[in-house]
């Protein structure tokens, strides 16, 4: 438990803001472009069933994106600034959630589901004590929608193991997606991440975060008949080139993030309409 | 396969038919109506029943003579013609009653 804490933004020296800024940021952009990215499914799914499971958990995640960028708005972003006026560079998702999918690649968007919510569950659980008060307070909302995002991928994922085209399915996109997943745990630059280790942000390291999270993932899909891409003695593969985060993205951000942008640059907008209050001052 | 769902908003009432999901097996089917049947309302419990597991008869059905149907009007009391005296009994009756559920 964290002795330091801290729910006044105003309280926060520079350093400490910068880090719960930079945090604050990878965890938005991660369930936004995400969200963004699943929304594609929508009326393209194999079943209307499965179609509005995704689109449900799609917009889960879009409203968890918002519950970040809003504790972001406490230090003066404005929400155009944090969207649609933000240069595409600047995003610090990791680029397993900008990948766009190859058409009807089913098995894509549940691997890429499963290994995102997997991870998003243990570096939920390390920030439930977070020395910045306001983070701490939307993770308990947070973690009780994923529990259904990970039993849904993973039910999809046994079901699509079942069968041997399936299964290749899955494989492919496993060996396409689970470096790019490994990105998550990147931080997005050093000396922040030292200071949200120090000050108290997340209760684990990255590197312990991942080895958790390859210690879940390995086993469960060794267990389907996957094969992880990871050696003999269990190390994983290395980080792609772009790899997002506090490096460099991929081609296809530019293209995601002109697309998601293009209604607001047609009506020449400058600013964005707040729709719903802030979650704090709701009441 | 076809799975029939029921919900119920609350504990200890009757679990009631809402529609039905498509689904491949009885852990999606549970999947999918949560989503589909109980995301906007108020729910305590789901069921999902397969489809084929379902019984029916039907009004259609030859031989078959369902209740409900003939004309038993005469079992309530607006039907029947009382004095003007009786009349005003009941007023009465009803406005102390409504009065006193007021006060409730």
């Amino acid at each position: 438990m964290a002795t330091n804490q801290q729910s006044d933004p105003d309280e926060l020296t520079d350093r400490q803001q910068a880090a719960v800024e930079t945090l604050l940021f990878s965890l938005a952009d991660d369930e936004f472009v995400l969200a963004e990215r699943y929304t594609e499914w929508q009326v393209r799914a194999p079943t209307l069933e499965s179609d509005l499971a995704l689109s449900n958990i799609a917009q889960d995640e879009l409203g968890h994106a918002r519950l970040w960028y809003d504790l972001l708005t406490e230090f003066d972003y404005t929400e155009s600034e944090l969207l649609f006026e933000r240069d595409p560079a600047d995003f610090t998702h990791a680029a397993l959630v900008e990948l766009p999918f190859a058409d009807g690649d089913w098995a894509d968007a549940i691997v890429r589901s499963y290994l995102y919510d997997t991870a998003e569950q243990l570096r939920l659980a390390a920030l439930e004590d977070a020395a910045y008060t306001p983070i701490a307070d939307r993770i308990g909302k947070i973690r009780s929608e994923e529990a259904y995002h990970r039993e849904h991928a993973e039910n999809w994922l046994e079901r699509l193991c079942a069968d041997p085209d399936g299964r290749a399915n899955v494989q492919a996109a496993t060996d396409r997606l689970f470096p790019h997943a490994l990105a998550l745990f990147e931080p997005v630059d050093a000396e922040h991440e030292a200071t949200i280790r120090e000050f108290g942000l997340r209760s684990e390291s990255l590197a312990d975060l991942r080895e958790r999270w390859l210690s879940i993932t390995v086993p469960l899909l060794d267990s389907l008949g996957v094969r992880p891409p990871v050696s003999a003695d269990g190390s994983p593969p290395e980080l792609p080139v772009a790899y997002g985060r506090g490096g460099e993205h991929t081609e296809q951000w530019p293209v995601l993030h002109a697309e998601l942008t293009r209604t607001y640059r047609e009506l020449d907008r400058t600013n964005t309409r707040t729709i719903t209050n802030d979650p704090d001052h709701a009441r | 396969m076809i799975w029939e769902v029921f919900r119920q908003e609350q504990a200890g009432e009757y679990h009631t038919h809402c529609g039905n999901v498509h689904a491949p097996d009885r852990e999606m089917a549970l999947l999918f109506a949560q989503i589909q049947h109980a995301r906007r309302k108020p729910t305590n419990s789901l069921w999902v029943v397969p489809q084929s597991e379902v019984s029916a008869v039907d009004a259609d059905t030859d031989g078959v003579e369902f209740g409900g149907t003939t004309d038993k009007s005469y079992r309530w009391v607006s039907a029947y013609n009382v004095d003007v005296e009786f009349a005003e009994e009941i007023e009465t009756s009803d406005r102390e009653q409504r009065k006193a559920e007021g006060e409730r």
